[in-house]
């Protein structure tokens, strides 16, 4: 067995170590038995081995080896507090890892959105926001839901109130039983006046539902309430065709229903319309038949319907003036028996005047209470259609004349110069700010016949810049409207005149060029020249050289719109004209005049300078490379030190935590050590 | 490893001190013995051992495998006990290269002879000696402890006996 012979040492090995499988054993020892130098070597394998278990054993780690490792472990390696070593250990997995940074990444975030003042939260606040409106709206719809359920029940009783949005504010009490009927209703009239009132002047709708609340009234009148004392009153407004056939018809149906017309008054309007108030009295029960035969006279606007119940009052009086009547009849009989000590007569007298007085009072007072409750008293106030017609008209023009003048006080003065009994100045004032430039406003008053005229010479003093025209017709004697019958007249004119000076106004085109010269200095000067004999005028020039000789001068000018082109054409013989752009702006609604027009030119004339330029060549490349890498490098310095300024709070925020942990361990670590040594001392 | 063994890992891998002290105690002595293998000195191979645990008990959070825990601790123990080696080495290599000579040639002192082929064995090989002789491990142990496949300790442990088996072959005729 050549594999045996060749691996006998490993095999040796393992059949001393005990970890041969029976095979590999058994084949060894057959081995063994036909090789005598396998033989020999497992001799001495079996006192090597013996020799190393010998000499081996007693260098291995000693019994106490562990817990000496456990304990030098301890000291070395200090147990923490539960809460740090808690956070450290689930520091260390991963899971953990990325929640914390993703929660440090959100933080800061949430504090550079703190500090610049972003709102990260704002759908979630607006929709909040939008939730609490809905809120009240939603309890807002209950309580009418809830008003409409009670006021139905309200309904079931008489003089129930028409509104039920009144209702809502202040909830009736619960509906009464049946039985109750006739009691509760007095008390609930008491309150009953104000909801009427304020409810039924609002309009048509309120009106409509007056009739299901009249309802109930009509049948309870003759029922138990017949000796109730219930005040009516109605009011209506119509629109009629004609106000005498209207009165006419109104005092029919009064008389009808055994009514009388109490007052009627009536006013003629500036446009012969009339409109006036007539004041009907008819029986109370009679009162929704008139009502009713009303609206056939004309267009009822309004109506409102008032029921105030004085049975309380009534009667109260009627008791006290029984008890007065009692009272006055004592005194009679004390005046007549008992009459001997004159002061006593006295006393006695002047109390039974006062007792009599307020007989009369209070009678008059039931008087009155019997005839308000006696007849209703209905207010109609009647208007013919088409009140509002006006009369006549007047036209107002009221124009507005920008200009620019040359001079300004010049055309000031002379616009002055026209005022006459026709044309009054009723305002003119100049100003002069500080940079000396000058604008006045003037306000005419012009008579009717003149305007046009006037108008027409202000215009030819000045350039015209914007000219507007508003013409108002103004109704006369009544609303807007068409009246086929209306005159109309012309009013003064008012013109409003503002000048400025040119130079202010600003230029319809605007164009600039460059010109190429060797000689600058006398280019511009017969630019001048030629601006000069185009009309133009000089506004700005400047002139400059670098050091490399190059020259520039920067000429701005205006001419009129006319000779532009000719200007233009002449620049040609200067030099080369370069880089012309022309911008024009056309305004819209100015009435200006486009051949006077002002238009801007600003002309760089301009040398070459050097022939060979510095800002060519290998040296000045290179120094613009140089240059160029030095802005590049600076600029990503300038990265790195944004960068820095952004970790190094972070950064040191970190390290100042970690040396506090650390020093406190160190303290910590030097008190144990100073309580074993005095342990160990003592 | 069982499922025990595996749990004590895994709660000393995540901060559990005592199954972290379980785990000391149950394998300090692998740790002696690959130590004192590579240093032959008891002393150094004791510090070894303590700075090997405590090195482990600080990083334990590297290890995402339990399995893997004996493995590491004992390459990190190699780590260790190899940078002690390379300190000491300049004084030490000749004595001992000497020694084997002198000693082998005297064939008094038997231990002396045992420790000089030890020294003169590679690393690996002398690791896998002591962990064999000093704790008795079976192949399998040693084979999870050194990282190392079955067929490999066979010839490590074979190479390893018989190079000393031939180096200490006058002592070992006197050994009756």
């Amino acid at each position: 067995m050549a594999t045996i012979h060749e691996q006998i040492d490993e095999l040796l090995a393992a059949d001393l170590h005990g970890e041969l499988s029976a095979t590999e054993r058994d084949a060894l020892h057959a081995h063994l038995v036909e090789c005598a130098n396998c033989r020999q070597a497992f001799q001495e394998q079996k006192n090597m081995h013996k020799l190393l278990n010998e000499t081996l054993a007693d260098q291995k780690a000693d019994t106490g080896f562990e817990q000496r490792m456990v304990s030098r472990f301890r000291d070395r390696v200090p147990q923490r507090t539960g809460l740090f070593n808690m956070i450290s250990n689930l520091l260390r997995v991963r899971a953990v890892q990325l929640t914390a940074l993703a929660a440090l990444l959100l933080a800061l975030a949430q504090m550079g959105a703190m500090i610049t003042g972003e709102s990260t939260v704002g759908p979630t606040v607006s929709a909040r926001g939008e939730f609490e409106n809905t809120q009240p709206r939603a309890a807002l719809a209950r309580a009418k839901s809830d008003a409409n359920g009670r006021s139905f029940a309200a309904a079931a009783r008489p003089q129930s109130a028409p509104s039920s949005g009144m209702v809502a504010q202040e909830p009736p009490p619960p509906p009464p039983p049946a039985q109750d009927k006739a009691n509760t209703p007095v008390e609930g009239l008491r309150q009953l006046p104000s909801f009427v009132g304020s409810a039924s002047t609002q309009n048509d709708s309120a009106a409509t539902s007056e009739p299901a609340a009249q309802g109930p009234l009509d049948q309870t009148t003759p029922g138990p309430a017949a000796n109730r004392k219930l005040v009516r009153n109605a009011t209506a407004e119509l629109e009629v065709i004609s106000f005498e056939e209207a009165v006419q018809k109104i005092t029919g149906f009064a008389a009808e229903d055994k009514g009388y017309v109490a007052t009627s008054n009536s006013q003629k309007q500036a446009n012969g319309k009339l409109s006036g108030e007539v004041v009907v009295k008819v029986l109370p029960e009679h009162l929704d038949r008139f009502l009713q035969k009303l609206r056939g006279i004309g267009e009822l606007k309004n109506q409102a319907l008032t029921t105030e119940d004085v049975t309380k009052a009534y009667f109260d009086t009627e008791s006290r003036l029984k008890n007065a009547r009692l009272m006055e009849q004592r005194l009679m009989e004390i005046l007549k028996t008992k009459s001997k000590d004159v002061a006593d007569l006295l006393k006695v007298e002047k109390e039974l005047g006062r007792v009599r007085e307020e007989i009369e009072k209070m009678q008059g007072e039931l008087k009155f209470m019997d005839s308000q409750v006696q007849f209703a008293t209905v207010t109609i106030q009647l208007s013919e259609k088409n009140m509002n017609l006006p009369a006549a008209f007047l036209l107002r023009e009221r124009a507005r004349l920008a200009l620019y003048a040359g001079e300004v006080e010049k055309t000031y003065n002379e616009i002055k110069a026209l005022a006459s009994p026709k044309v009054q100045i009723t305002n003119a004032q100049i100003n002069r700010d500080n940079a000396g430039r000058v604008s006045a406003t003037m306000n005419l008053l012009i008579a009717p016949e003149e305007s046009e005229a006037v108008i027409a010479r202000v215009k030819s003093m000045a350039r015209v810049e914007n000219f507007q025209v508003q013409t108002d017709r103004v109704a006369q004697g009544g609303g807007e409207g068409i009246s086929e019958s209306a005159k109309t007249e012309r009013d003064k004119v008012e013109l409003a005149i503002t000048i400025s000076r040119e130079e202010q106004e600003q230029a319809l085109q605007q164009t600039t060029l460059r010109i190429r010269t060797a000689e600058v200095t006398d280019r511009t000067k017969e630019l001048r020249d030629l601006a000069d004999k185009q009309g133009g005028r000089i506004r700005s020039s400047s002139f400059s050289r670098d050091p490399n000789g190059r020259e520039a001068a920067n000429v701005s000018l205006r001419v009129p719109m006319k000779n532009y082109n000719a200007l233009m054409q002449s620049l040609n013989g200067l030099g080369k004209v370069e880089n012309v752009s022309v911008h024009r702006e056309d305004r819209i609604g100015s009435q200006i005049n486009e051949a006077d027009a002002p238009a801007d030119i600003t002309i760089q004339v301009y040398s070459q300078g050097n022939i060979v330029s510095e800002e060519t060549g290998i040296i000045a490349t290179l120094r613009r490379t140089i240059g160029q890498g030095a802005a590049a490098l600076m600029s990503s310095v300038r990265m790195i030190g944004v960068a820095l300024a952004f970790l190094a709070p972070w950064v040191l925020a970190i390290v100042g935590v970690g040396w506090v942990m650390r020093r406190i361990k160190r303290a910590r670590a030097a008190r144990k050590q100073r309580a074993e040594e005095v342990g160990g001392a003592s | 490893m069982d499922s025990a063994e595996h749990a004590t890992y895994r709660a000393a891998i995540h901060g559990d001190r005592d199954a972290f002290e379980m785990i000391i105690r149950s394998s300090s002595r692998h740790l002696f013995a690959i130590a004192y293998g590579i240093l032959q000195n008891r002393e150094e191979a004791e510090d070894v051992v303590q700075d090997t645990l405590v090195k482990a008990w600080k990083s334990r959070w590297r290890v995402r495998d339990p399995e893997k825990f004996p493995a590491w601790l004992s390459t990190i123990a190699r780590h260790r006990a190899r940078d002690v080696a390379r300190r000491r080495r300049p004084e030490l290599l000749p004595h001992d290269l000497e020694s084997a000579e002198s000693v082998a040639n005297e064939g008094a002192d038997f231990d002396q002879e045992v420790h000089a082929a030890l020294a003169q064995l590679p690393e690996l090989h002398r690791v896998a000696v002591t962990l064999r002789y000093f704790e008795e491990l079976d192949y399998a142990t040693i084979e999870s402890t050194l990282g190392v496949t079955n067929g490999a300790l066979r010839g490590i442990l074979g190479r390893a006996l018989g190079l000393m088996r031939k180096r200490l072959k006058p002592a070992l005729a006197s050994v009756t």
